[in-house]
Order: C-alpha cells, then sequence, then structure tokens
C-alpha cells in the first residue's frame, strides 16, 4: 500500500495523522488480503466544496478494454471523513470491489460508465441555468450568493476601470494608425446578471465623454449566453445602453458557429467564470501509462429511499423521476406543484456521487479529446507530466477557447476571468473538482494546457492574478497573438 | 511555356500534413536525423506536386513543405545571420536570429530547392522567397542599427540568389513581403530595397502582398491604400493581393492608380476552410476583370495554403481552377 497525502494544513494534521493510523492499522490486520494491499494507492485530499461528488471513502479500478487491472486506488477525503467510521468504510470500500466490477447492490446507477464530460452530471447544470429562478426562490438566495464571498470578481469596479482603460488605449493607438474600424465590437460570453456589462458600458461612456473620442457611439456590445432565460434578466440591466447592446443565444462552447459572421472583427471578448462550468474530462498518468476516467452518476440506496419517501415517488419510480426531471425541467414533475418538484431536484443533486474508474489507453489519440483538438497538441504537454499525476483535460475550456479566438481581430484580445491551474505541477497540491455550486458544477481549469494549445493556435496565454481583492483564487487569461 | 489567359496559380505554401508537423518536430528533439528529415521533405514535395497539378494549377511551386517558416528558412541562410536553434520547441516558432555584423555576399543554396521542383513536374514554376523587409523585422539587428542598410545588404544576397536561379532555369519569383501591411510607414524605403533585390534579374516577378497568414489567421486589419502611390515606383511584373476574404473594395484602387502591373488577384480564402464553389470564384474574377484586363490577371489564393487541412486545400485549388475556367470561356480563352 501506497500512501499519498496530498492536502496537509497546520491546522489538519491531526486528523491526517489519525487516518494514516487507522489505514496502517487495518493494513496491518490482515482485514485486506495481500494481493489488493500490494497494488493499493490510497490518496487523502481535502475536497474544497462542502458539496461535491464524492464518498468518504470511494474505490477507483483500472480497467483495460474488459479486463480489470490489478491497480486499485482509494479516495479518502479528509473533509468528510468520520474517524470512528473509517476504519469500516475503508474495509468495505475495499471489500465490495471484486473482479465482478457491474457495480454495488447499494446503489442506484443513473447511467453507465462515460467519459466524465458526457456524464448527467452536466445535464444537471444545464438545467440549473435553464431553471435558475425556481431553484433561487426556493433557497432565498441569487446564484452569486453561493460564491465564497457572496459576490461575483466580473463585477469589481477597478477590474472593469482598468479592462475600460486598456479598450480605450487600444482603440486611440488604433485610431492614431488609421485602423480604427467603423464599428467597435465587444463581446462578453456568460452574461451573469447583466451587472458587469452595465458597468463596463457606464465606465467606457464616462471615460470617452471625458476624453472626447467618439468611441461610445461606435460599439456594439454582443451580451452571449446559452440560457436566454440570463439574457432576459441581463436585458433589463443593460436598459440604458440598450442602443448598443445585443443579446445572443450562444453556445458557449462553440461562439463561432452563431458569430461567425464577426470573424476577425471583435476587438475585446470577456468571460468570467464560464470554463469553471463547462464539462471537462481527466487524464491521469500512472507509472509509465496513460488512463482517462470515466464515471458513472449514482445515489445510494439510503438516499433514494429517503427521497423518495420525503416527495411521495415510489421508490420503483425514482430513477425515471429523475430522468423525467433532466428531459422536461421541474414544472413538468407529476410531484404536487412545482416547489415539490424543485425540492425533488435539490435533494437529488445533493445527493447524486460519482463513481469513477481509470481506463488504460495507449496514448493521447485514445482519449476522449474534445473536437477541434489535435493529438498532437497534448503530446509534448502530456510528456511533461510528472510520473504520477491527475489532471484536467477542461474539455469545455478548450473547445470553447479554440471556437471563440477566430473572432477576434488581429490587435483584439480576450480575457478570461475564473480558477485556473496555471502551472501542471500544481494539480497534487489540493482538489481542483469537480465540485458543486448551488445547482451547478466548479471546477478549476487547466491553464497550463489551455495556454499549450493557444500557443500552436498562434495565442500567448498570459496569467495574471486577480489583484483587485486579497486572497481570491481567480486569474485572468490574457491572449495576445503569438509571432 | 504556353499558359492560357487567367492563368491559375498558388501563393507558395500548400497543406502542411500533420504527419510533418510531428516529424519536424522529432528532428529538433533529435529523434530522426537531418538526412532522414531531408528524404521525408522529397517525398512531402512531390506529394505537393502532384495535388497541385491534379488540381489543375498552371503554375505550381514546391509547396514550401521544407521550410518551417517563411523567415526561418532564409535567416537560417542568411550568411553572417546567427541562429539560436535551441531557441523554439515547436518548429513553426521562430529562431532567435541575431545579425552581428556585415552581411556578407554568398550562396544561399536554394537552387537545389528549384531543381527538385523542376525534375518533378512539366508544369510552368514559380520560386517564393521571403523578402528582405520582412525579415528584417524577424531578425534582430546588432549591427546595422538601420533597417533599409540591413534590408538592402539582405536584398544584394537574394538578388545573387535569383540570377543563381535564373541561371538554373527559374523564369518566375514570387517576392513575399506580408509585413509591408504590419509596417505601412515602411513603404518607401521597403521599395528601395525591393528594386535592389530584383535589379538585373531577368526573371518575371512578383511581389505578395497580404495581411500576415501566421497560424493561418490575419496579423493586420486595414486595406491596401497605403500601398500607392509608393508601390507604383516597384520594378516588378505583377502584385499578388489578396481579396477573397477581404471583399473585393480595394481593387478600385487599381483604377485610382493606373499602373504597367499585373494582378494576382485571390481568390480563394485561406483562413476559412469551408470551399468556395467554382461560380463563386468565376463572380470575384469578373470583379477583378472590372480593374484589370484579362491579359493582366492571374488567379491564385489569397496566400498560401499552409495551415488548411490537406484536402481542403486541395478542393480549394480544384474550383480556383474550375472557376478560372469558367471565366476564360467568357473572355474567349
Amino acid at each position: 500500500m501506497i500512501l499519498h497525502v496530498n492536502h496537509v494544513q497546520p491546522d489538519r494534521t491531526a486528523l491526517t495523522t489519525s487516518v494514516v493510523s487507522t489505514l496502517l492499522t487495518v493494513a496491518g490486520e490482515g482485514q485486506v488480503s495481500r494481493r489488493t494491499l500490494d497494488n493499493l494507492n490510497v490518496h487523502l485530499d481535502w475536497v474544497q466544496y462542502k458539496t461535491n461528488f464524492r464518498e468518504a471513502v470511494s474505490v477507483r479500478r483500472a480497467t483495460k478494454g474488459e479486463e480489470l487491472l490489478p491497480w486499485i486506488e482509494v479516495g479518502v477525503d479528509l473533509r468528510q471523513v468520520r474517524q470512528e467510521t473509517l476504519k469500516e468504510e475503508f474495509v468495505h470500500a475495499l471489500n465490495d470491489v471484486g473482479a465482478d466490477a457491474t457495480g454495488s447492490r447499494k446503489r442506484i446507477y443513473l447511467e453507465p460508465f462515460a467519459p466524465m464530460r458526457c456524464s448527467l452530471i452536466w445535464t444537471f447544470n444545464k438545467l440549473f441555468w435553464q431553471h435558475r429562478p425556481l431553484w433561487e426562490k426556493a433557497t432565498g438566495r441569487g446564484f452569486e450568493k453561493a460564491l465564497p464571498t457572496g459576490q461575483s470578481d466580473a463585477n469589481h469596479p477597478l477590474a472593469i476601470a482598468d479592462s475600460v482603460a486598456d479598450v480605450w488605449t487600444l482603440l486611440k493607438d488604433l485610431e492614431n494608425q488609421k485602423q480604427l474600424p467603423p464599428e467597435i465590437f465587444v463581446l462578453e460570453i456568460g452574461v451573469g446578471t447583466g451587472q458587469r456589462a452595465a458597468l463596463w458600458l457606464n465606465r467606457f461612456r464616462d471615460l470617452d465623454r471625458e476624453r472626447g473620442t467618439q468611441y461610445y457611439p461606435r460599439i456594439r456590445f454582443l451580451l452571449a449566453d446559452y440560457s436566454v432565460t440570463t439574457l432576459d434578466a441581463a436585458q433589463q440591466t443593460v436598459q440604458d445602453h440598450r442602443e448598443l447592446a445585443s443579446f445572443l443565444a450562444v453556445d458557449a462552447l462553440d461562439p463561432f458557429k452563431s458569430l461567425s459572421f464577426l470573424r476577425y472583427k471583435v476587438l475585446y471578448i470577456h468571460l468570467t467564470n464560464v470554463y469553471d462550468n463547462l464539462p471537462t474530462d481527466e487524464l491521469v498518468t500512472r507509472d509509465g501509462r496513460l488512463y482517462f476516467v470515466e464515471v458513472r452518476s449514482y445515489v445510494s440506496f439510503g438516499e433514494a429511499a429517503r427521497i423518495s419517501e420525503t416527495f411521495s415517488v415510489p421508490p420503483a419510480e425514482f430513477t425515471r423521476t429523475v430522468n423525467r426531471l433532466l428531459e422536461a425541467g421541474p414544472q413538468h414533475l407529476s410531484l404536487s406543484d412545482v416547489q415539490q418538484s424543485v425540492g425533488f431536484w435539490r435533494a437529488v443533486w445533493d445527493a447524486i456521487r460519482l463513481e469513477e474508474r481509470f481506463v488504460a489507453i495507449e496514448g493521447v489519440s485514445e482519449a476522449p479529446l474534445p473536437p477541434g483538438i489535435r493529438p498532437s497538441q497534448l503530446e509534448n504537454f502530456i510528456a511533461n507530466a510528472a510520473t504520477n499525476q491527475r489532471f484536467h483535460v477542461s474539455s469545455g475550456a478548450l473547445e470553447s477557447f479554440i471556437n471563440t479566438v477566430p473572432l477576434l481581430h488581429p490587435r483584439g484580445y480576450l480575457q478570461v476571468q475564473d480558477i485556473f491551474v496555471t502551472d501542471l505541477a500544481d494539480y497534487p497540491r489540493m482538489f481542483r473538482g469537480p465540485g458543486k455550486m448551488d445547482g451547478s458544477i466548479v471546477n478549476w481549469v487547466n491553464g497550463a494546457l489551455l495556454a499549450e494549445v493557444g500557443e500552436q493556435a498562434g495565442y500567448d496565454v498570459h496569467f495574471a492574478p486577480f489583484h483587485y481583492r486579497e486572497g481570491s483564487r481567480t486569474s485572468i487569461l490574457y491572449t495576445t497573438h503569438r509571432e | 511555356m504556353n499558359l492560357p489567359i487567367l492563368p491559375t496559380t498558388v501563393v507558395g505554401s500548400y497543406s502542411m500534413p500533420g504527419w510533418l508537423e510531428r516529424l519536424k518536430t522529432e528532428y529538433f528533439a533529435r529523434r530522426i536525423s537531418r538526412h532522414e528529415l531531408d528524404e521525408i521533405h522529397d517525398a512531402a514535395v512531390k506529394a505537393s506536386i502532384k495535388d497541385q497539378e491534379v488540381a489543375g494549377v498552371d503554375i505550381i511551386t514546391d509547396g514550401e513543405l521544407r521550410r518551417d517558416n517563411m523567415i526561418d528558412y532564409f535567416a537560417e541562410r542568411l550568411p553572417g545571420v546567427q541562429t539560436d536553434h535551441g531557441s523554439k520547441k515547436f518548429y513553426y516558432d521562430f529562431y532567435d536570429s541575431v545579425v552581428r555584423g556585415k552581411i556578407p555576399m554568398a550562396s544561399l543554396r536554394l537552387v537545389d530547392d528549384f531543381r527538385f521542383l523542376a525534375a518533378n513536374t512539366d508544369r510552368a514554376t514559380k520560386f517564393c522567397v521571403t523578402g528582405p523587409h520582412s525579415l528584417v523585422k524577424r531578425i534582430r539587428d546588432e549591427f546595422y542599427k538601420n533597417e533599409e542598410a540591413f534590408a538592402t545588404d539582405i536584398a544584394r544576397v537574394i538578388n545573387l540568389e535569383l540570377k543563381e536561379l535564373v541561371r538554373a532555369g527559374a523564369r518566375f519569383f514570387q517576392i513575399d513581403e506580408p509585413y509591408y501591411s504590419g509596417f505601412p510607414e515602411d513603404l518607401q524605403w521597403g521599395v528601395r530595397v525591393l528594386n535592389t533585390l530584383v535589379d538585373g534579374v531577368d526573371a518575371k516577378i512578383t511581389l505578395h502582398v497580404c495581411y500576415g497568414n501566421r497560424y493561418g489567421k490575419p496579423s493586420w486589419a486595414g486595406n491596401y491604400r497605403y500601398l500607392f502611390p509608393a508601390i507604383l515606383e516597384a520594378n516588378v511584373h505583377q502584385l499578388s493581393l489578396e481579396f477573397a476574404r477581404r471583399g473585393g473594395e480595394d481593387l478600385e484602387l487599381f483604377k485610382e492608380f493606373p499602373n504597367k502591373f499585373e494582378l494576382g488577384a485571390g481568390v480563394i480564402d485561406v483562413k476559412g476552410h469551408e470551399v468556395e464553389t467554382p461560380e463563386m470564384v468565376a463572380e470575384r474574377i469578373r470583379k477583378a476583370l472590372q480593374f484589370v484586363p484579362a491579359e493582366r490577371l492571374h488567379i491564385l489564393p489569397d496566400c498560401g495554403c499552409l495551415h488548411l487541412p490537406r484536402e481542403v486545400a486541395f478542393n480549394k485549388l480544384k474550383v480556383m481552377v474550375q472557376g478560372a475556367r469558367l471565366v476564360r470561356r467568357e473572355v474567349g480563352g
């Protein structure tokens, strides 16, 4: 048995020490077979998100085709684990992973194993953004209140002022070179409440008036989001600038699909906390082999029974009711009223966990890469990964990035505020998701990989800390055209 | 060699296969030898020649597949220019190149490339070189401290090389100067340097000026108005300009500034993967014919096809040829 202590903080060393001690005791007591112990890796993590997709003790098996490989990994979430039950959970977990990998009888599986980005947890994520007002009514708070600081960094006035100043400077430079286009296209993808767009336009109008440059009337501010509900709300917020603003339903994964008429025309593109909410996959390097992570979502029998009883759903109808929720939305569940339906939705979301397995592949070309990404773009990156490392492919973010940059004017730039892992070596230092944020999903974004792919597409990608708020984990990604 | 009216050609580069990109990078990683890479290049160039022939292109190039990019192939060969071979990790990146002394006269060793092209096709050929203005923008100057002086010395070396190529049988050259569009303020001296480059070269010469195609995207925006009237002093036979992606508005400049040049009209957008139809191409040619007579018009893509997938590049060349044929019938060719 090899123990990996991935995360230790000074005030939690006692807990970590105690967990390690328990695990060593179990190993020494003979309750786990020698063969299992020989192939066992145990990872101790502190899962950052209060609600997430992991059990306190989770087992992950490795497969190659139909064959179950000897390597067994156990993840222990130091945040959830209870000392008094750890030993029992650990032994049970290991005894539950025999040659029969079809699944545990204690779980209701909602889907078969699939690459992470295909899991139905992303359908739940989409459901949240489509029906957010219902969720917010039930919780009594807006989604931004779920953020660690209770508000979005997108709307920070100093960050917005700097952004406006940068764009204004670019426009002035273009004007000096007689290259200022007649229409100045600005694009925001993922508009939230529309507050950032409104603040940005207010500030830009003020600066333009102050300097007498007449750029403001030429601005064409495009607010793009995949949720029409969100766009409708944003429209109200930006109404002072209605002459300049357009609201577009856009696939966050492929903005180019809807906006190809703006190819090479957009001078400034901004996204805040969009990439962290897009589907992702994960890759694992282990002892010279490459694996991709497959998941299947489940609800434990106990939780399913409790939810069924609370919402008067016959236990046999539990899975069908979940599917109905995802297909038709909470308004169309046959529960007593919408409030009950949202309650069911929230309870199921809270109970959902992911079972993971590692699928061995011969090379990157066998990995489920997002459309538009060539294996050769990842090969160098993976070659530089440590021997034993698990990291995000950030499939959705990569796809979105690759399908956004062709919109940029030759002098334009893309700015993304998000939680980025800017160095691959930072992955083992803390858990990077996926976690649950209200009804949505949050994931750190593999910025190092984004930079590698960006480089090969002709963009240098830089990261700067979001220095406007002390302690912020946000970074700002900034592209420049690569020479 | 007899060419039809509205002859079709390419702007140098052809689609770079993914496998060749990987092998070039393998070479940088010292996993394959120079000799092996040369053999690979030979095979790739033959395939590129064949594709152009099958597509029906009248004047073909070697596809420039031996070149990592438009700068390094020349920077590495320019006498007196030092390139740091450890300064790039991907073949398409630029080397860190620097000049620290006066550039002496010496061969660029391009004749073998031309001979290989000529030996593998019966079609008319064109040989492309990067112009001095573009080269000085990418090679660090620690000696001249004056871009025109630096570029003039490069022009003298290339001039010598073009004459060598003429002796080897080359009859048509293309000088690539996309950086004009990024630095329009340089045009006056750029043209003087260009005239040094072509001085006494007994061949047809076209000057290609686009808005950049680095990584398959434009590097600059604007219009071709900046070229005029300074470009009228250039001692070249043809201007090769891009009109497919940007539209044909700048064709008006040929009316506004009457000139002696042939026009190589870009009628294929090389920055998009959607293949045009022959009718679209024909329409673009007809538009050009409103400003330039058929006997002075050549048909070509906006720029090189380097960044297009091979199938897209091939199909784009095919429709370019088909579009040209449609219009030839109309003008009696």
